[in-house]
């Protein structure tokens, strides 16, 4: 029961980084129906900051702040000089689109900074571990059950009390009679960019504690992690995404955790196994967005 | 304009049997993409020692070495064209990418073509079995690196051990080579666990082997970054405290800033640059060449794999033949590179180099020694 319990806590720890990671996904999809492939490279913009400010020798205190407002800049100036112009392609051009940024960007981080992963210095705080009810749970595990939460919270605020929120979820529902309604178009984007950045910005800080270093291709298992999630949970749904991400968690942490061990090696084809169980019956994810209606073929 | 090219290259190989006066290499190695961060230093190394050989005036004082580089970016299916596409420039040898599985796709081009090929730094010794004769390597094997950190666990009184590999690659199951050898010393394998390249969360495994009735003593893995960070800090803040072995793939700044987690663990790598040693005089030519310090051996192994062909052009008395330059890479003995004495003879293209073994201690190197391993002992290649 212990060892259940232990690894539970790491599913969620697990589960909310997939969660936060699904969610940057979600937001920018459910307003402009682009995939945005390039989020990872938010990520990998934010761990560089992190890695700078630790040469540097700046306190990860002011670090983390920094490496937040990186993301969201990029992500920002991204939509702004790749998206922008191709608003109006089909979904086709704006996911050929991000695949050319994030390709862009890591040939750029491979030139211009190294190809080589750089280490990144985190407080030693971070390896730690505090015993909570006879479970040894990481600093880090804790740090992204917390972040989880303070961000879905935070999120749940903007949306239903912001006006930007309530503009992004309007424009969600229908872009064409939010616009009617004297909703800016390009307000809305941008704001939904910025969340995107932020969201990524976030993940990249828990996704670095536990890796401890940067390269230029870091961004693309995430963004595949997020992917998978976004479509489990249905896509451009952003409940979808948190039950999607969590869900994702869970499968993998349980999977490795109690497949017996002559299994182990099958654990990833297993584990996209169920994903594709649950789409079976559930075509639309987990919780569809209500204007999203793909249909069953 | 192509085809002139090709012609004259056609031309010059038909002109110059021997004492050629310049001996063409091909480099198609990883500059961007996962092996980048292992190809890249080795291109680096190989550049300044190219540079050294031809300001003295080149190979014996005559050949002048020309590198021709081309960027495989990590893919095998590029790598296979990138060799086709410096076969027909009329290269003597070919430099290839730093893991067994894209110097593979080349295998054929390679064989047909009959040019020696070496591959900067991978070391599963399968490589050269299925390689074949003109395929060499330029790393210690995997299964003489497990011998060495087994023998050394063993020495340290450490009875039983925990392995943790992933099958993705040739490299990363060097751990299976570990527990064959340490069984054989008598030690016992408490168990093992699989991991996918990439994986960034570990807590699981780490959770399981926290909650074994007994702790092993030592933890051995062949993984590298980015995921040998995170098993790490995930065992550590799990409980576990075993001794942690790894190899050449975390010889990395990053291992040595990891802070306490990092503390105490151990890796076999190419080379130690101790005072006096050829590879302290390699460091200093790349601070002279680069302006900065070098980071990682694999600066020191690319030096080395230019001094294998210098010794091999020598040995075929200054002839650029890819045949002749293949026989002598064969035959080479004792040659000295920056990280150690390289020898060829009587292995089947798996070389004879030192293996060094590094603790992390104060976030630095604590050289333990270079032993050389119980020939009867090091396991035979296993084919996946």
């Amino acid at each position: 029961m212990d060892i259940f319990l232990q690894q539970t806590v790491n599913a969620l720890a697990l589960g909310g980084t997939y969660a936060l990671l699904a969610l940057g996904l979600a937001v920018v999809f459910s307003i402009m129906g682009l995939i945005n492939f390039a989020h990872g490279e938010l990520m990998t913009i934010a761990g560089y900051v992190l890695m700078y400010c630790g040469i540097a020798g700046l306190s990860f205190v002011i670090a983390v702040p920094l490496a937040l407002l990186a993301s969201v800049v990029a992500a920002v100036l991204m939509e702004r000089i790749a998206f922008r112009p191709v608003r109006n392609g089909s979904g086709a051009t704006m996911l050929v689109t991000s695949f050319a940024v994030a390709m862009i960007l890591q040939v750029l981080f491979q030139n211009l900074i190294s190809t080589r992963s750089q280490p990144v210095l985190l407080p030693a705080m971070l390896s730690d571990s505090v015993h909570i009810m006879g479970m040894v749970i990481g600093v880090n595990k804790l740090a992204a059950i917390i972040a989880t939460v303070v961000m879905l919270v935070f999120l749940d605020w903007f949306m239903k009390h912001q006006k930007t929120g309530i503009a992004m979820r309007a424009a969600a529902e229908d872009f064409a009679v939010a616009r009617l309604m004297g909703i800016r178009a390009n307000t809305v984007i941008a704001g939904a960019f910025a969340l995107s950045g932020l969201l990524a910005g976030v993940a990249a800080v828990l996704w670095v504690s536990q890796r401890a270093s940067v390269d230029p291709l870091m961004g693309f298992m995430p963004v595949l992690k997020a992917f998978i999630a976004a479509i489990l949970g249905g896509l451009g749904s952003l409940r979808g995404a948190v039950a999607g991400g969590f869900l994702l968690g869970f499968i993998e942490i349980y999977l490795s955790a109690f497949l017996p061990p002559e299994m182990q090696e099958f654990r990833e084809p297993i584990g996209l196994g169920i994903v594709v169980l649950v789409l079976l019956f559930r075509p639309n994810g987990l919780i569809p967005s209500a204007t999203l209606k793909a249909e069953k073929v | 304009m192509k085809k002139l090219l090709t012609l004259t290259a056609v031309g010059a190989m038909l002109a110059a049997p021997t004492f050629a006066d310049t001996l063409r290499l091909g480099a198609a190695t990883a500059q961007t993409g996962g092996l980048a961060p292992y190809d890249a230093p080795v291109m680096e190394g190989i550049h300044i020692a190219i540079d050294e050989i031809n300001a003295a005036g080149g190979i014996g004082g005559t050949t002048k070495i020309e590198l021709i580089e081309k960027d495989v970016r990590s893919d095998a299916a590029q790598t296979s064209i990138a060799v086709q596409e410096l076969v027909d420039t009329g290269v003597s040898a070919l430099i290839l990418p730093c893991d067994a599985d894209p110097s593979l796709a080349a295998i054929g081009i390679v064989s047909s073509a009959e040019i020696p090929a070496i591959s900067t730094c991978a070391s599963s010794p399968t490589l050269p079995m299925i390689g074949g004769d003109y395929m060499f390597a330029n790393f210690p094997g995997d299964n003489v690196q497990a011998t060495v950190s087994a023998a050394w666990a063993q020495e340290q009184g450490h009875d039983t051990a925990y392995i943790i590999y992933s099958p993705d690659s040739q490299y990363t199951t060097m751990p299976l080579y570990f527990a064959e050898v340490f069984e054989k010393m008598g030690g016992k394998v408490l168990g093992q666990d699989t991991h996918s390249i990439g994986q960034q969360d570990f807590s699981a495994i780490a959770t399981r082997i926290a909650a074994l009735p007994e702790q092993p003593d030592v933890i051995m893995t062949s993984s590298y970054e980015p995921d040998f960070p995170s098993m790490l800090k995930a065992l550590r803040s799990a409980g576990v405290t075993s001794q942690m072995i790894g190899s050449d793939g975390i010889d990395s700044p990053t291992t040595f800033s990891l802070g306490d987690a990092g503390e105490g663990v151990v890796f076999t790598t190419a080379g130690y640059a101790e005072e006096g040693s050829p590879l302290e005089a390699f460091n200093k030519k790349y601070m002279d060449a680069t302006g900065s310090e070098s980071q990682t051996v694999f600066n020191a192994v690319g030096y080395d794999l230019i001094k294998v062909i210098e010794a091999a052009v020598l040995a075929a008395d200054g002839s650029t033949d890819p045949k002749a330059l293949r026989d002598a890479i064969a035959n080479l003995e004792n040659v000295q590179g920056a990280t150690s004495a390289i020898t060829y003879k009587g292995t089947d293209g798996m070389p004879v180099r030192q293996v060094s073994l590094i603790r992390v201690k104060d976030a630095g190197r604590e050289f333990l020694g270079s032993p050389s391993p119980d020939a009867a002992l090091i396991p035979a290649p296993r084919m996946q």
